[in-house]
């Protein structure tokens, strides 16, 4: 096997396409993977890739023009996905795309490209469930603060969304895990690091239409048709703890 | 009486309404304004039914001066606590719900209090006041009341996406056995009306820029399901005509739960969330699949089967047009194949173009192969020397522990596209 390894940016990763593409190396012989990742073995060749801009820059536009944006956009999407064999789907996936072009975004039946088909659709799914999980509560200043942990790196995903629906509003969107946030002053979304906060205080309002919104959620239910597996299945238990109503808790 | 009360009374009573659905509609966001609405609709939260919740589906009253049997708000019902929003009261829940991103839009109904066009002007007042003054611009689902005049559900129609009017039981005769003082003729007349409104909108829409809105999201209604004896065709060609005549979105049926006493409103058959399931699947192929109710279902065999699907029915009734060979089969006839759904049938088509599929390869798109096996062929090859005995194949295929499944009853939520 021929492994690169990159650093584990998206422009890391379209260096490491560059460079394979420019090596000749074939699919099946070559693996890209971060270098995060990687354990060495000893039959393997290993080149460090060092990201280029300019040439992820070349990738990206080579991506654009011949694959359009649908194209760029699974490439792109299933790079959130932290999924460890990344790299290895992209290459293989832009190799089998390299000779059949656009048309070939439609070849389901092909391992290589569905695979990465495959892994974008799920980083779709979640950041379209998340549209919908996500809560904010309103602190004393008026801001509206939400968190979560999403399995996929989706949080610039969400921002075009609430930027459209929460455009009057100040908001921050705050991914836990990966200690990065987003910020809308009302007119730009801002992505920046931002570690776990404290002592928030809340509006004075916001207990009120938390119970209010707790009650709601209870009282909707038709019991006769009670089904936690269903409701378990729709809103996996993952994201229970980020949401203000609590499933399956017994009415009181 | 605090809302949070009066929200838990009301919310109580609206919960046997079944839509919640927020598609259909794409409002761009405004610049200074709160809300947008999703094209595909978004679900926020899932009940403990399982059911999901996008909506703050509620009603302006619980007050009602009818009688009908099958309603938990009936006038006879003396157990239930009579409760009445003020349009502040909605309008500050709805806007503090939305903020909070805990919902998409509101789905306002009513009980009918004094008369149908005081109710009617109630609501609009709630709409009305989200719309230009809060200039709330996320989804509205609004209810018509039957009855209500033709001017005001013109006027609703300018402010919300989607109204809905029901005709809550299948015929006109189990109308006038268990809601006496409803007509058919006036649910069924605004309904033409919207359905008029709707396509005047459309065709100005393409001639003017800023055509005003008139119920973009489309309308929709609700039937009970076994609260009265019609069987599942007579329910699927009222359903059909609907989708034919009316240009309907969806038709929602609900599966009777007796709210109380009522003697001339008990159970009638098959009730269960297992016969509604099997409604929606057969509801599904008249408007996803080229089904006509005709072939799914005929006057001398009126009702579905519990322990197959619908398509699979029909397949097994129809094993002369079987095996379908997949490599060559155009969409419509792909789209006959149990197992196999709009999505993968049309990958199957855009693959296929490639070279000829195998059985991995529609495994790797999507198809359902328990399923399918028995109905296909891969460059002339069944997948195993599969008994073509319809029989056999009824017994493989049977639910042994049946689950309902709420993507396939509401896809628009999890967007797969109507």
């Amino acid at each position: 096997m021929k492994d690169y390894l990159y650093d584990g940016s998206f422009e890391g990763a379209l260096t490491g396409i560059y460079q394979m593409f420019n090596d000749r190396v074939k699919a099946g012989e070559a693996r890209l993977v971060s270098a995060a990742f990687y354990q060495r073995d000893c039959f393997s060749i290993v080149t460090e890739v060092e990201t280029d801009p300019s040439k992820a820059e070349k990738v990206t536009k080579w991506l654009l023009e011949e694959f359009g944006e649908i194209g760029f956009r699974r490439a792109a999407y299933a790079y959130l996905s932290d999924d460890e064999q990344y790299g290895t789907y992209l290459f293989c996936f832009l190799k089998k795309m390299n000779r059949l072009g656009e048309k070939g975004l439609d070849f389901f039946a092909d391992q290589d490209i569905n695979k990465i088909y495959k892994i974008y659709n799920k980083v779709c799914r979640e950041s379209h469930l998340l549209l919908g999980l996500i809560r904010f509560v309103e602190l004393q200043s008026g801001i509206l603060y939400a968190t979560f942990e999403p399995t996929a790196n989706i949080l610039t995903l969400m921002t075009g969304h609430f930027k459209e629906r929460l455009s009057n509003q100040i908001w921050v969107i705050h991914d836990t895990k990966r200690k990065m946030a987003a910020f809308y002053d009302g007119k730009e979304v801002y992505i920046r690091p931002l570690d776990g906060l404290e002592d928030l205080k809340l509006s004075s309002s916001e207990k009120a239409y938390q119970d209010m919104w707790k009650t709601y959620f209870k009282r909707i239910a038709i019991e006769h048709r009670n089904n936690p597996r269903q409701q378990m299945h729709m809103m996996p238990k993952k994201y229970w703890k980020f949401l203000v109503e609590k499933p399956q808790e017994k009415f009181k | 009486m605090e809302v949070l009360d009066k929200l838990a009374i009301l919310a109580d009573s609206a919960k046997y309404d079944v839509s919640c659905s927020s598609s259909g509609s794409s409002r761009p966001g405004e610049k200074n304004a709160l809300g947008s609405a999703s094209l595909p609709g978004i679900c926020h939260s899932f009940s403990d039914d399982g059911r999901c919740i996008s909506l703050l589906k509620i009603l302006y009253t619980n007050k009602c001066i009818y009688d009908c049997g099958y309603c938990i708000n009936r006038s006879s019902n003396d157990k239930l606590k009579r409760v009445e929003f003020t349009p502040d009261e909605l309008v500050d829940l709805m806007i503090q719900f939305y903020r909070r991103n805990y919902i998409e839009g509101l789905f306002l109904s009513s009980g009918v209090v004094r008369n149908p066009n005081y109710t009617m002007e109630q609501l609009i007042e709630v709409v009305k006041r989200l719309r230009t003054v809060e200039r709330f611009n996320g989804y509205i689902h609004l209810k018509g009341i039957p009855g209500a005049d033709a001017k005001l559900i013109e006027e609703a129609g300018k402010y919300v996406d989607r109204i809905s009017i029901n005709i809550e039981l299948p015929t006109t005769r189990s109308l006038r056995l268990l809601a006496p003082e409803k007509s058919r003729i006036d649910m069924i007349n605004p309904m033409m009306q919207i359905k008029e409104g709707i396509e005047e909108y459309r065709s100005d829409k393409g001639r003017f820029k800023n055509a005003p809105k008139f119920v973009p999201a489309g309308q929709t209604t609700q039937l009970i399901v076994g609260a009265t004896p019609e069987a599942d065709y007579n329910i699927l060609r009222i359903a059909e005509s609907f989708y034919k005549k009316m240009d309907l979105k969806r038709v929602y049926y609900s599966s009777y739960i007796p709210v109380g006493n009522v003697p001339s409103c008990q159970p009638y058959g098959e009730v269960s969330l297992m016969r509604e399931h099997r409604i929606y699947q057969a509801d599904w192929l008249l408007r996803f699949y080229g089904f006509r109710a005709g072939e799914i279902l005929t006057e001398e065999d009126p009702f579905l089967e519990m322990m197959i699907d619908p398509k699979c029915q029909w397949a097994l009734r129809n094993m002369q047009y079987f095996p379908i060979e997949i490599n060559r089969a155009d969409l419509m006839t792909l789209l006959r194949i149990p197992g196999i759904g709009n999505v993968t049938a049309r990958r199957i088509v855009a693959s296929r173009k490639f070279g000829p599929l195998d059985f991995d390869a529609l495994k790797r798109m999507g198809v359902v192969l328990k399923r399918a096996k028995y109905f296909i062929t891969c460059k002339g090859k069944m997948m195993t020397a599969a008994d073509q005995n319809p029989f056999l194949i009824r017994q493989l295929l049977a639910d042994v522990s049946p689950q309902i499944s709420l993507f396939e009853i509401y896809p628009n939520q999890f967007g797969v596209s109507s």
